[in-house]
């Protein structure tokens, strides 16, 4: 133990010295996103000698990030409800339904958790036209969903093959039948792996790229990552301006992350540990 | 991993189909069923928007192999998997050890800063990259004049020796606090009686990391490894925001030359087959890591 | 079965739910009156000063015809290539649209039969009157799209393009420098100004694309028309691994090394780079005329225009032709009222907004009018510039329309050729093989 004492401030300075690896780019937009591009150049660290919302607002209406945003809420709702709903069941059906086959259907799920989105954006790129999806936002939440359910699948079928067996049984002895059992007796004890799944796929939808790049060709249509892309080719030199819609993309996530790191960490390790 | 899968009396043994079901159509259509369209299809010398396709059988993976583009494109993923995952899981190993069995004071605020760079956008994290790694006003060259190490300052993402370090250690900021967490939660699982007890016999602190921390952590290890040798072969929104594979094609990646062969150039059966092998290797990475971390966790056992 | 039932109920319920709610966000609103025309028109005039003209015209032809509401989606040029295709085959895609030139674009939209043939209007409204030939064998293409530079007219340009160098009137009068009249002259002033440690040309090619500028700029120095010619259009099957261009790659190449180039170009932006050189850092900057009306607003300092001067006793000829043009949707319902916009927008009228605002129009301007077009300044000596090539024929081509991966091509070897890991030698050869497969490829 004295050992370990004596050793405390070095290994504080190590573990500060990551920490501020980590902080110090992130802060540097953050405090750029409220100040001029002229102080920027001469001082890009330190708080601004005055505060201004210039840059927000100009992102949020020049910048149509205003109309971003909403896509990126009504495509990240749609896709973590359904997504979460249905996982649900499916992982029901793989963790206490009796369900022949599995041996086959268990893999086959697992391989859309491993799959990136390179390996199916060409096709349904294509198909846009004929599926009926070509820039509307199912074009984003369905593909979404597919992929985000191959997880939630994996995901939840752990947590219900792990449930309480007494619990079950007694409300077989009670008269519940399967779909009362879900969700009378094992959803109120599935909140925290639900909450991790939400977090985890709202962050993953939120901050797809690729599918949103080229599923959709109007403006209106664009999510926040998109759409920072392309401010990023009209700005290219207007630091703060970029600033603050990089701040504007990052910040739900990283609010939902804060409020939720405990499930967001677990999620991310155990998700890690079933892949 | 006993499934009560226990059919109820009475109750048809399709029953789970009927949960499935919903969650398995979005994914067959949306997912499966793409992915053996992008199969298809690079067996196809197909033009833009469906007009013109021919069979050609395997000629696009031929000249894949004949490609001094894709050849690039691959080896640089596999340098990325040295930023991607060997250096973040050194470092997250090292600072796991530092913070691992003795809290400091900070611990909990430590980790959540740490862990941060994970759940930003990557499009977020390469444009403030590009800002860092800017020739004149980028903080990074701003810092080497401050400290007098004038002749380092590089113009980063342009330049053919540097780019891709660069842009692969922006890798490593992303990932290595992850690493570091999943290695902290496995080392709550380790008994401290087996660090008394080696204490006893004399091994010291680094004996203890390589001898009780790294062995108890192997599966651990084999979780980082998949996910961040994924993330490396995965790369693209990172690229597509810094350098869109320049300067040359010192940053081009797999991915984005999916992106350039199929959706920019029209050149789809080609894109195609780059998607299929970058599927197939992905795939089987993790097929691998998965089977080599049960053998060795079945040994153990 | 019961079961059965609760469960595709809520399934068919939450679906049901999910896809009203679509609808409702994705559905377009309801025409109310049955005169009222929606013209969906994308462009890529994003820059304040250019997007100011488009939407002044779009006012005055909303006005000229009343019913008509024009959609308009701006659009940085990426983004319009990126996503033009796929808009273009769809019924509610733009009804005109801004197309780029060349083979991975306008080509592949011709092959795809996606644009409308313009022949017809052009007959219509005389455009022949208003561009030569040589401009209009730009945006055309026959109608497999195989062949550029004949058959059908598919777009027109409103503006017009010259590349050529921007100088800094006050480190110039500073110094007592001069325009130079010849390519040894302006070679001797690059050493001149390097000596007086001042960054000669600004440049930044971290994007890759305006390096193709520096390179082909000193290239049609150095080649004749018909081979530019030939080379663009893909015909006579010339070669580009010849000695002109080695020589053009090394001249590019000699000024990189004596640092005639911004320290740390290949790590700059483009805009960064212009927005360096409009703040007064660099005497001078090699890029097309489309860049005038930036400098010629928000800034203390006072910029000229000058084309990259010919070797002497040989011509100049520079890099030019018209912009971006425009294009109409094949599939329009539109098409009369469609045309009549790309006529507006090659008006005239067009013509001077676009000349007060900086930019070459790529018609003549009115003979009379009320707009009183300076032209004792930047935009001066671009137009003095760009009537100078004309006159004499001596009007080249971007090369990187010549074959659908050209740019990129071109992109990447640039880098590398500039970057130093490889030689002029290696350039041409390696941008050969991609030229020589588009050739073979087309003899099919």
């Amino acid at each position: 133990m004295t050992l370990q004492s004596r050793n405390l401030i070095p290994r504080y300075l190590v573990v500060l010295l990551f920490m501020l690896i980590v902080l110090i780019p992130i802060w540097g937009a953050l405090m750029s996103a409220f100040k001029s591009n002229t102080e920027i150049a001469s001082s890009p660290f330190s708080l601004p000698q005055t505060w201004t919302l210039d840059n927000f607002r100009e992102a949020w209406t020049v910048g149509k990030f205003s109309i971003f945003f909403k896509n990126s809420v009504i495509v990240t709702t749609i896709v973590v409800i359904a997504s979460v709903f249905l996982s649900t069941l499916s992982g029901y059906a793989f963790g206490q339904l009796p369900l022949p086959g599995k041996a086959i259907l268990f893999p086959l799920m697992l391989v859309g958790y491993m799959v990136p989105f390179e390996a199916v954006v060409i096709p349904l790129y294509n198909w846009m036209g004929l599926l009926g999806l070509r820039n509307t936002y199912w074009a984003l939440i369905l593909p979404q969903i597919g992929l985000s359910v191959s997880f939630g699948t994996l995901w939840m079928s752990t947590f219900f093959e792990n449930a309480p067996r007494e619990l079950v049984d007694a409300a077989t002895i009670d008269g519940c039948n399967r779909w009362q059992t879900l969700w009378q007796i094992l959803w109120p004890l599935a909140r925290p792996a639900t909450t991790t799944l939400i977090v985890l796929i709202f962050m993953w939808t939120w901050n797809e790229f690729l599918l949103a790049l080229v599923m959709v060709q109007t403006e209106a249509m664009r999510t926040l990552p998109v759409g920072l892309a392309f401010f990023q080719g009209k700005y290219t030199s207007n630091l703060s301006l970029m600033a603050a819609g990089a701040i504007i993309v990052a910040l739900p996530t990283v609010l939902i992350y804060i409020i939720f790191q405990r499930f967001f960490i677990r999620g991310m390790l155990g998700g890690a540990i079933k892949g | 991993m006993k499934p009560q899968t226990h059919r109820r009396p009475g109750e048809s043994r399709w029953k789970g189909y009927l949960y499935l079901i919903p969650a398995f159509a979005v994914y067959l259509f949306f997912t499966l069923i793409p992915i053996l369209e992008t199969v298809r299809s690079s067996f196809y010398d197909w033009g833009a928007l469906g007009k013109s396709n021919t069979w050609v059988g395997l000629e696009n993976y031929l000249s894949l192999l004949n490609d001094s583009t894709f050849l690039k494109a691959f080896s640089n993923n596999l340098v990325f998997i040295i930023f991607y995952s060997f250096i973040p899981i050194l470092l997250g190993l090292f600072l796991a050890s530092l913070l691992g069995r003795f809290p400091i004071p900070g611990f909990t605020f430590f980790r959540t800063v740490l862990f941060l760079p994970q759940v930003i956008s990557m499009v977020v994290v390469g444009v403030i990259w590009r800002w860092m790694f800017h020739p004149t006003t980028g903080p990074v060259n701003l810092f080497l004049g401050a400290i007098g190490l004038e002749r380092l300052q590089q113009a980063w993402l342009g330049s053919f020796k540097w780019a891709l370090p660069a842009v692969g250690s922006v890798g490593s900021w992303v990932q290595y606090g992850f690493c570091m967490v999943l290695f902290l939660a496995g080392m709550q699982r380790i008994s401290e009686e087996y660090y008394e007890a080696s204490s006893l016999d004399g091994a010291n602190g680094l004996q203890q990391f390589f001898f009780i921390t790294i062995p108890e952590l192997k599966s651990e290890i084999g979780v980082a490894l998949i996910t961040t040798i994924i993330a490396a072969l995965r790369v693209f929104d990172l690229v597509y925001a810094t350098t869109r594979g320049g300067p040359g094609e010192s940053t081009l990646v797999t991915g984005f030359l999916i992106y350039r062969t199929a959706i920019l150039n029209n050149e789809i059966g080609y894109g195609a087959a780059v998607a299929t092998v970058l599927t197939i290797v992905i795939l089987s990475l993790s097929l691998l890591i998965r089977r080599l971390m049960t053998e060795s966790t079945d040994e153990e056992a | 079965m019961k079961h059965f039932r609760n469960i595709f109920l809520v399934a068919m319920i939450s679906l049901l739910a999910l896809s009203s709610c679509l609808t409702a966000v994705t559905e377009e609103p309801m025409q109310d009156v049955v005169e009222e025309v929606n013209l969906l028109i994308w462009d890529q005039f994003y820059r304040p000063e250019e997007s100011a003209v488009i939407d002044i015209l779009n006012r005055e032809f909303e006005a000229s015809h009343p019913g008509v509401k024009i959609e308009r989606e701006v659009k940085v040029l990426d983004d319009l290539k990126l996503t033009v295709k796929l808009a273009l085959s769809e019924a509610d895609g733009p009804d005109v649209s801004q197309v780029n030139q060349g083979r991975s674009d306008m080509g592949e939209l011709v092959k795809a039969d996606l644009l409308l043939p313009l022949n017809d209007y052009s007959t219509k409204f005389e455009w022949a009157t208003v561009f030569s030939t040589s401009v209009a064998s730009r945006n055309s293409f026959t109608p497999d799209g195989k062949t550029f530079g004949q058959g059908n007219l598919y777009g027109v340009s409103p503006t017009a393009e010259v590349v050529g160098v921007f100088y800094n009137k006050g480190i110039f009068a500073d110094n007592d420098w001069t325009v130079p009249t010849t390519f040894e002259e302006f070679e001797t002033l690059l050493a001149e100004i390097k000596a007086a440690d001042v960054t000669p040309i600004s440049f930044g090619s971290l994007d890759g694309w305006n390096a193709i500028h520096e390179y082909s700029a000193i290239q049609h120095l150095l080649v004749s028309q018909d081979y530019i010619n030939d080379l663009t259009y893909g015909v006579n099957n010339v070669s580009f691994d010849t000695a002109e261009n080695r020589d053009a790659a090394q001249i590019l190449v000699d000024w990189a090394e004596a640092g005639y180039f911004t320290e740390g170009f290949a790590g700059i932006g483009y805009d960064d780079s212009n927005n360096n050189f409009k703040a007064g850092e660099g005497a001078m900057t090699i890029t097309g005329s489309w860049f005038a009306p930036e400098l010629m607003t928000g800034t203390d300092q006072e910029f000229g225009f000058f084309l990259l001067p010919g070797f002497s006793g040989k011509p100049t000829m520079a890099i030019g032709g018209v912009g971006v043009p425009y294009s109409i949707r094949k599939t329009t319902e539109n098409p009369d009222l469609a045309a009549e916009y790309l006529n507006w927008m090659i008006s005239p009228r067009a013509a001077e907004l676009w000349a007060v605002a900086g930019m070459l129009p790529a018609m003549s301007l009115p003979e009379e009018s009320d707009v009183k077009v300076e032209t004792d300044n930047l935009f001066g000596d671009t137009l003095f510039a760009w009537e100078t090539i004309n006159k004499n024929n001596a009007v080249g081509h971007y090369i990187d329309w010549a074959t659908p991966t050209f740019y990129d091509t071109l992109v990447a070897e640039l880098q590398k050729l500039l970057g130093g890991v490889s030689t002029p030698a290696d350039f041409t050869a390696a941008v050969e093989v991609d030229y020589a497969k588009f050739l073979s490829e087309q003899g099919e």
